[in-house]
């Protein structure tokens, strides 16, 4: 894992708390399965608005490990808890 | 005829009330159906308006033009192939942002367009207000306001419309502007296809080569794989600049435009009507709270939907029946008036009562369900449960759906993203005991051997499915999708719409469904009448009496409830002359029996919906495995316990 020259920490989105808000720096593709899934991967995450840079809000996670919601350009996703550990954020020091 | 035709194609995000505009637009002129080859739906619908036959094609609700699903592949293709006259794009006042990602792909595809600025009201609660004249300049494409579930704006829309198509646009669509080390790059790729012979715009083209789109790049290489290979070189050079991959750095940049677009139109006030749907978003979805609400919400659904069902089933089948015995004074009771009667008549008959009061309930709930924003709701509660069989949080909505009927139910697996997704979804619905199969269970084992003992084999069919759904899941290729899903605010669906989704989709599946109900209730009555049935009974008899240790009339039943489950409990009752099957059958007989009714093959309604969506082959391929599956099952079943007592 490449690591910034950083002001906050760089943690998988899962890392959050809940309501506390980070910004993507990165998203964690591959395992080594071929580009055309890591390619797919990270086209439908960006597609949804988690681009590198973008601030994401945390609001709640659903028992027994389940999906995340977040905040992200304005609108309310479910990000199943697989994906949001691929998600790298930077923290935002309150 | 001087009759002018014109083709419009809606295309937008989902939920954004894309499918209020068609119906208000096309009335009850609809056809609903697949997209050659593929299971995602295809709506189509005419309209008539100032001299023109207007043919007006709704594309599948997406986020993106990449081609990440099937959706997205086959909309990009149709917009870019089949050149519609114009798209309608219909955009979310509420959720800008997001929406015009989406428009700005649109315009990339260089395609004659007009926004459709929907649910402006909503914005307006949300203390959004839009600058329309502003966003029309900015993008340089014409924009109607519109709140389709009012009807407000519609007329407007199509006047403008017609307009754009018979004058041509206003303005020139702006050009969405990537970094200069990006521009220098598309410029580069553009010259060279635009030196080829290819459908998309050179611009696109070379904007999605970049973007590693693997679609366009294969279709580039039949004609020239150079071009496709300087821009794999093109794209690592981008890369290495940006420490992204290419993709991420211009989806990137594309979000940033859509985002200052979105910042510089939209005025920010305090909300007018604050938290209602926040605070309802909360309670639905809250670690604790949420599923008792969601086990009351939906039990309460299927228990009124049940009941509804079951009371009009019944009313139909009365009404049915009681012309049995003018039809046998017109046809007479002999070879042809059974025929008749029994193949094809009762074939309508059972069609008619199964589907018109299960079915309509059971779609009219779904696309309340979904419509009103909940079904995402309960996904997001559920995913992690469905996860253990493979499947994401949606799927549990055909499942529930599945314990009434798996028609509606296989139906419904349409909401899962990937064909992958919707295959399991519906092969594990398949499985789960429909309320047919909840009278053979109750009425054999819950009446004769007691209620416990039909608990007993619900369970057992709920780890059946657990194992047999993470079996598919690993077997299946292709892989897992993770849920991704937008859960947009609560709102009130529109019941027209839902209405009129629920009647074209319900023709749609009549059409396939009838003729096999009636060949299939045909070809049974047929062996009856000639004396078949005790013959065949007799050659099934390796697998009914020695393997499962039931009597030899089984295979007859079990022929029957083909057509209709519960018939297999009907006709054993008939057949055997008793209803008091404590006499004829012993304890094991009737659990093996039971089980062998639940799983053994799904009926002919269910193969119908599974070939609606799938294709005869995987309906067949899902239909042999659970006739093997059951038999091998229930002579397991047998012994186990026969050992045991």
């Amino acid at each position: 894992m490449e690591k910034r020259n950083s002001k906050g920490l760089e943690v998988p989105l899962t890392a959050l708390r809940d309501g506390q808000t980070g910004t993507v720096t990165s998203i964690k593709t591959g395992y080594g399965r071929g580009r055309g899934r890591g390619w797919g991967f990270e086209k439908r995450l960006t597609d949804m608005g988690l681009t590198p840079g973008t601030r994401v809000t945390v609001v709640k996670s659903a028992p027994f490990h389940g999906p995340l919601e977040i905040l992200v350009r304005g609108s309310r996703l479910a990000l199943g808890r697989g994906m949001a550990e691929r998600i790298f954020v930077e923290t935002e020091k309150e | 005829m001087t009759e002018k035709k014109l083709v419009i194609a809606l295309a937008g995000n989902a939920n954004v009330g894309k499918s209020v505009i068609f119906n208000y637009l096309t009335g009850l002129h609809q056809h609903i159906g697949n997209w050659p080859g593929k299971t995602v739906e295809r709506a189509e619908g005419t309209l008539h308006f100032k001299g023109y036959t207007i043919d007006i094609v709704d594309l599948p609700g997406i986020y993106s033009l990449s081609p990440y699903s099937l959706e997205e592949l086959v909309s990009r293709k149709y917009i870019a192939v089949e050149r519609p006259d114009i798209v309608i794009n219909v955009v979310d006042a509420s959720v800008l942002e997001r929406n015009l990602f989406f428009t700005l792909q649109l315009m990339e595809l260089e395609t004659p367009m007009i926004i459709a600025l929907n649910q402006v009201d909503i914005a307006k609660k949300k203390g959004i207000e839009i600058n329309v004249e502003k966003l029309e300049k900015l993008l340089g494409v014409s924009v109607v306001p519109t709140v389709a579930i009012k009807g407000v704006g519609i007329f407007q829309l199509l006047e403008k419309t017609l307009e754009i198509v018979e004058k041509g646009p206003a303005a020139k669509p702006a050009e969405v502007k990537y970094g200069e080390e990006v521009e220098e790059r598309i410029a580069k790729l553009t010259k060279m296809i635009g030196g080829i012979q290819f459908w998309y715009p050179p611009r696109y083209a070379a904007i999605k080569l970049l973007e590693g789109d693997e679609e366009i790049a294969r279709e580039i290489s039949r004609i020239d794989p150079q071009i496709v290979s300087t821009g794999e070189k093109l794209a690592s050079e981008v890369e290495s600049l940006h420490g992204h991959s290419c993709s991420t750095v211009m989806t990137s940049e594309r979000y940033d435009v859509a985002g200052c677009i979105a910042r510089d139109v939209q005025k920010l006030m305090p909300p007018i009507k604050p938290t209602a749907e926040e605070r309802l978003h909360a309670l639905t979805t809250h670690r604790i709270m949420g599923y008792p609400i969601m086990a009351l919400a939906l039990l309460s659904m299927f228990y009124s939907i049940f009941t509804f069902g079951d009371y009009v089933s019944k009313l139909l089948s009365n009404f049915f029946y009681g012309w049995e015995p003018l039809f046998a004074s017109l046809f007479g009771t002999g070879t042809l008036g059974k025929l008749v009667w029994g193949g094809v008549v009762e074939g309508v008959i059972a069609g008619l009562t199964i589907a018109l009061p299960y079915i309509v309930p059971f779609y009219i709930m779904l696309y309340l369900l979904e419509d009103s924003g909940y079904l995402s709701r309960i996904a997001f509660l559920m995913d992690n449960v469905m996860h253990k069989i493979g499947l994401h949080g949606k799927a549990f909505i055909p499942l529930m759906l599945g314990y009434g009927c798996n028609v509606p139910a296989c139906l419904g697996c349409r909401i899962m993203e990937t064909e992958r997704e919707r295959l399991l979804a519906a092969f594990v619905t398949t499985l789960v005991p429909c309320a047919a199969r909840t009278v053979i269970i109750l009425g054999l084992v819950g009446q004769f051997m007691g209620i416990q003992w039909a608990l007993l084999l619900y369970v057992l069919d709920m780890l059946i499915i657990f194992a047999l759904g993470r079996l598919a899941f690993k077997t299946l290729p292709g892989e897992p999708t993770a849920l991704i899903m937008e859960m947009h605010d609560y709102r009130l669906p529109h019941l027209k719409t839902v209405l009129k989704q629920t009647w074209f989709r319900l023709a749609e599946f009549m059409k396939i469904a009838f003729p096999l109900i009636i060949i299939g209730g045909l070809a049974i009555k047929l062996a009856e009448v000639s004396g078949l049935l005790e013959p065949i009974a007799t050659m099934l008899s390796p697998i009914t009496v020695v393997w499962l240790g039931l009597p030899v009339i089984t295979g007859i039943t079990l022929i029957f409830g083909v057509l209709r489950k519960e018939l297999t409990l009907i006709m054993l009752a008939t057949l055997l002359g008793t209803t008091d099957f404590a006499k004829v059958l012993t304890p094991v007989q009737m659990i093996v029996f039971t089980f062998v009714a639940m799983f053994y093959i799904p009926c002919i309604a269910t193969i119908a919906a599974l070939v609606r969506e799938f294709g005869w082959k995987k309906a067949l391929l899902i239909t042999v495995f659970e006739i093997v599956f059951a038999i091998s099952l229930g002579g397991v079943a047998l012994r186990v316990l026969t050992s045991t007592t």
